[in-house]
């Protein structure tokens, strides 16, 4: 037990004084007693900004710890999101169907990964090709997914719904308990906890340390004796894992899933919030993705167009201004220089 | 007549019509310190990468311990006992003193040699380096930096490492306290092949001598062998 | 005569699909040639060149010069975008892959603000010539032909010019081109530039087959940077024309017998067997060739 505490709070990642972990704690419980002030209707909105958070830890786990940048995490997220569809809809009435279906879901996003990791990794590709090759494998999947318009295109008694997407997606059930509505807020709040500490006890764990080798140098830490081959496939699974997570918990939400999901708008959002969080710590880009989508959110419901403007914008930014993420940076220079220093006055200011 | 440690049967690699080993076959017994030497661009930098793996060569065998590696990958390559450092500093910069060696110690290596960790403490010992520093490894001045490179490779565990210009940039002193930690790591054991070019430091580790030139092997002898050999100079004075 | 003209009809199948990979990448591929870099908003660019064609083509401008006006727009616009935000990124080949995408949000959704969601299509120029039972359209006939001449100009460029023979010295070590005294600065922003007037040119080019909004940009986008990884950045001509030429050769047989999207999936396959096999690309391959024949001449 004392080595597992130890592992939590190990140092890669941003917090780990008594102060944060306290901190840490009130945040959950004010969370978990939130729905008593928020309506049902807050309630999935919040839930809707947390089912992010998996695939934007997942992409901080390849991206920041590993060093893998990869553009198609979304593909993941709908493929989890389709096949539990599939699944679930054809075994409607069966109480086992919606956890069939998430484990077939989350199954297919683990083989596919895995095929398309295997060439990529065990090619020894240059780095710029793993965000482009994966990039297109989603675009491909957005196409082929928008042209299943048509009866044909059903499986079972699913149809796939071409670009209207398919739509009266069973909930998840436990039994005969269906999850919705508050109880599906703290689903979500459960699992992101959970995926949360767990990653960080992998970050913190040997096989995080190799990892950060791995992003370091690739080749120097092959001649240290890893397979660096293997691990890296096996990140690049497990970030497909959590972005098939994302998925199933957003189709819980919506109950439906268009091929948009996996398009080039969408697979933008998990670079922006973990660029704009700061990828390597878990934390910053737990954060940045709740107050992004959060941000999403408010300014296109009041009718604001220019919401993917200033998204993009805010990327472009940041990586001008702020290449570790804006959380990181802030951790990393407040605690040291003071607020003054980062905003440039007084003097010792940092770099 | 025990195997020697290292062995290269004809080993030959081109790259785009230019022949960078040409034809090397050279032989380590254990526990040897073996320098290599040559004027620069003969090939010994491509001779390393060969010996661990991170080039395929055109032609030829590579023995580790006897076993036939040549179609090994180079993590399969260190598993079985080899070390290398690069020319080019390539500790882990970013990351600090504690994360570079933490790095290394992972690996689980129930075949690690008794004496491994022997080694590594004393290389950390004697180099002054602190295992659980948090300062940055760029931080270092260069020759902490190689030090913390060569502690590395040690943490491995390796029979036999591969050193590549460890004392470039050093100064004298710097240079003396290196060799003297690799001679006394060679007594307990280790197999060490450096490539250098400070006439002072072959002179005070070699036990033997390997001239390179034009990716051939151009000499092979002890120091005293070497240093008396008249075309050995000239090929350093570039009458080749 | 039959047979003939079925030959024939391959040929143009297998001409158009590397003439549409070559134009869609080309842009991509003199900036990454150049500067390791993967200019994400590429398929912004494109659009860009299509929205000034279809604007110019609109007032009466005949397409040829929109097609070339697109080019200068772009370019122009490429040149800025360099000199503020993509010289930073130098050595930084992923953050320039996020800025660039962050680039091309911007542009995407600001012209959907700016101009809304549709700007009126242009008809496809040109009729169509027959032979035997088969017709091909004039169109695509000039569309291969521009991809040939693209692919001399450049090569003329690159290698007959002091601005080429700068940008290959930069390509291969920049540093030492520096010392030698060539303003690298310089040929990054004219690099940039050409490869997004290129876009644009393509983009421009491409407007009569596609509806013209603000994303169309998008169906360019998975090709080209098949093409572009297959390529490789060692070598822009070779890369460009090989890449485009293996794949046509997976595309056109495919395309033909399982339709157009089948095509694509099969680049995309070919594109992970074929780095597997040649992780640096066909032209790390092609030059490797050309440099030992160079060796023994």
């Amino acid at each position: 037990m004392p080595r597992l505490l130890s592992l939590l709070s190990g140092p890669e990642d941003v917090g780990r004084s008594r102060w944060f972990w306290a901190a840490f704690v009130a945040v959950c419980i004010v969370l978990f007693v939130s729905p008593l002030w928020q309506s049902e209707f807050e309630a999935t909105n919040n839930a809707y900004y947390l089912l992010n958070v998996p695939t934007a830890l997942g992409l901080a786990l390849l991206w920041g710890y590993c060093g893998i940048l990869s553009f198609g995490q979304v593909a993941y997220f709908g493929i989890a999101g389709y096949v539990y569809g599939i699944v679930a809809g054809n075994m409607v009435g069966d109480s086992a169907g919606p956890i069939v279906g998430s484990l077939c879901g989350l199954a297919v996003c683990a083989i596919v990964s895995a095929i398309f990791g295997y060439f990529v990794f065990y090619g020894r590709v240059q780095n710029w090709i793993v965000p482009i090759l994966t990039l297109v494998l989603s675009l491909l999947l957005e196409t082929f997914l928008g042209q299943t318009a048509g009866y044909q295109w059903r499986v079972g008694t699913v149809q796939l719904g071409g670009y209207n997407g398919m739509t009266g997606i069973p909930a998840f059930q436990i039994g005969s308990y269906v999850i919705t509505g508050y109880s599906f807020f703290y689903f979500v709040l459960i699992i992101v906890l959970v995926i949360y500490l767990a990653l960080r006890l992998l970050v913190n764990s040997r096989h995080g340390k190799v990892m950060l080798a791995i992003r370091e140098d690739a080749i120097r830490t092959e001649l240290l004796g890893y397979d660096i081959r293997a691990r890296q496939l096996v990140v690049f699974v497990i970030a497909a894992i959590l972005a098939g997570v994302s998925g199933l918990l957003y189709v819980q939400w919506g109950n439906y899933i268009t091929p948009s999901q996996v398009g080039l708008l969408q697979a933008s959002l998990p670079v922006i919030w973990v660029a704009v969080g700061g990828r390597e710590s878990l934390l910053a880009v737990l954060l940045s993705t709740c107050a992004l989508n959060w941000l999403n959110y408010t300014l296109s419901s009041e009718g604001y167009q220019y919401a993917l403007i200033i998204i993009g914008a805010l990327l472009v930014v940041v990586m001008l201004f702020f290449p570790s993420g804006i959380v990181v940076t802030l951790a990393r220079e407040v605690p040291k220089h003071g607020w003054r220093a980062l905003l440039g006055w007084g003097d010792g200011a940092g770099k | 007549m025990s195997e020697p440690i290292l062995r290269t049967e004809a080993l030959t690699k081109r790259f785009d019509g230019v022949v960078a080993t040409d034809d090397v076959s050279i032989s380590v017994p254990r526990g040897e310190l073996r320098c290599i030497i040559g004027p620069n661009g003969a090939g010994k930098s491509t001779l390393f990468a060969l010996l661990c793996g991170i080039q395929r060569p055109d032609a030829g065998r590579v023995l580790l311990k006897g076993e036939d590696v040549t179609r090994l990958l180079a993590f399969q390559r260190v598993r079985r006992g080899i070390g290398l450092t690069f020319q080019t500093n390539r500790a882990f910069h970013r990351l600090s003193v504690r994360q570079n060696l933490s790095a290394v110690l992972q690996i689980s290596r129930a075949d690690r040699p008794a004496d491994a960790d022997e080694r590594y403490r004393f290389a950390l010992d004697r180099f002054g380096l602190d295992a659980e520093s948090e300062m940055p490894a760029k931080e270092l001045p260069h020759h902490r930096l190689q030090w913390l490179e060569i502690a590395m490779v040690l943490a491995a565990g390796p029979d036999i490492v591969l050193l590549d210009e460890p004392t470039a940039g050093m100064s004298i002193d710097e240079t003396l306290q290196t060799g003297a930690v690799l001679k006394h790591l060679n007594a307990s054991g280790l197999t060490i092949v450096v490539v250098e070019h400070d006439v002072a430091f072959v002179r005070d580790v070699a036990q033997r001598i390997t001239v390179v030139h034009q990716g051939r092997v151009f000499a092979e002898g002890t120091v005293d062998e070497i240093t008396e050999h008249a075309d050995v100079r000239r090929i350093y004075l570039g009458q080749a | 005569m039959d047979s003939f003209a079925t030959v024939i009809s391959v040929l143009y199948q297998f001409a158009t699909n590397g003439a549409f990979l070559l134009l869609s990448a080309l842009g991509l591929i003199v900036i990454l040639g150049m500067m390791n870099i993967i200019n994400l908003a590429h398929g912004e660019l494109m659009m860009m060149g299509a929205y000034t064609a279809s604007i110019a083509w609109h007032r009466g401008v005949p397409f040829w010069l929109c097609a070339i006006l697109a080019f200068v727009v772009v370019g122009l616009f490429g040149a800025l975008l360099e000199r503020t935000i993509i010289r930073r990124f130098y050595g930084r080949e992923l953050g320039a892959l996020v800025v660039t995408w962050g680039i091309s949000l911007i542009l995407s959704q600001g012209a959907l603000a700016v101009f809304g969601p549709f700007l009126p299509a242009i008809p496809i120029p040109g009729g169509s010539v027959a032979v035997g039972q088969y017709s091909f359209s004039v169109y695509w006939l000039t569309n291969i032909g521009l991809a040939c001449l693209l692919i001399i100009g450049l090569w003329a460029l690159y290698n007959h010019t002091t601005f080429g023979l700068q940008a290959r010295a930069a390509m291969q070590n920049a540093a030492m081109a520096r010392a030698l005294g060539v303003d690298t600065g310089r040929i990054y922003t004219l690099t940039f530039s050409l490869g997004a007037g290129l876009a644009g040119f393509s983009g421009a080019l491409f407007a009569p087959t596609v509806s013209i909004a603000p994303f169309m940009g998008q169906q360019f986008v998975a090709p080209a940077f098949i093409t572009v990884v297959v390529g490789g950045a060692t070598n822009v001509i070779t890369g460009a024309v090989g890449s485009s030429l293996l794949l046509s050769l997976v595309k056109t047989p495919v395309g033909f017998l399982l339709g157009a999207f089948v095509g694509t999936v099969a680049l995309l396959l070919a594109a992970l067997v074929i780095i597997r096999l040649m992780p640096d690309g066909v032209s790390a391959v092609i030059q490797r060739r050309i440099d030992r024949r160079n060796r023994f001449a």
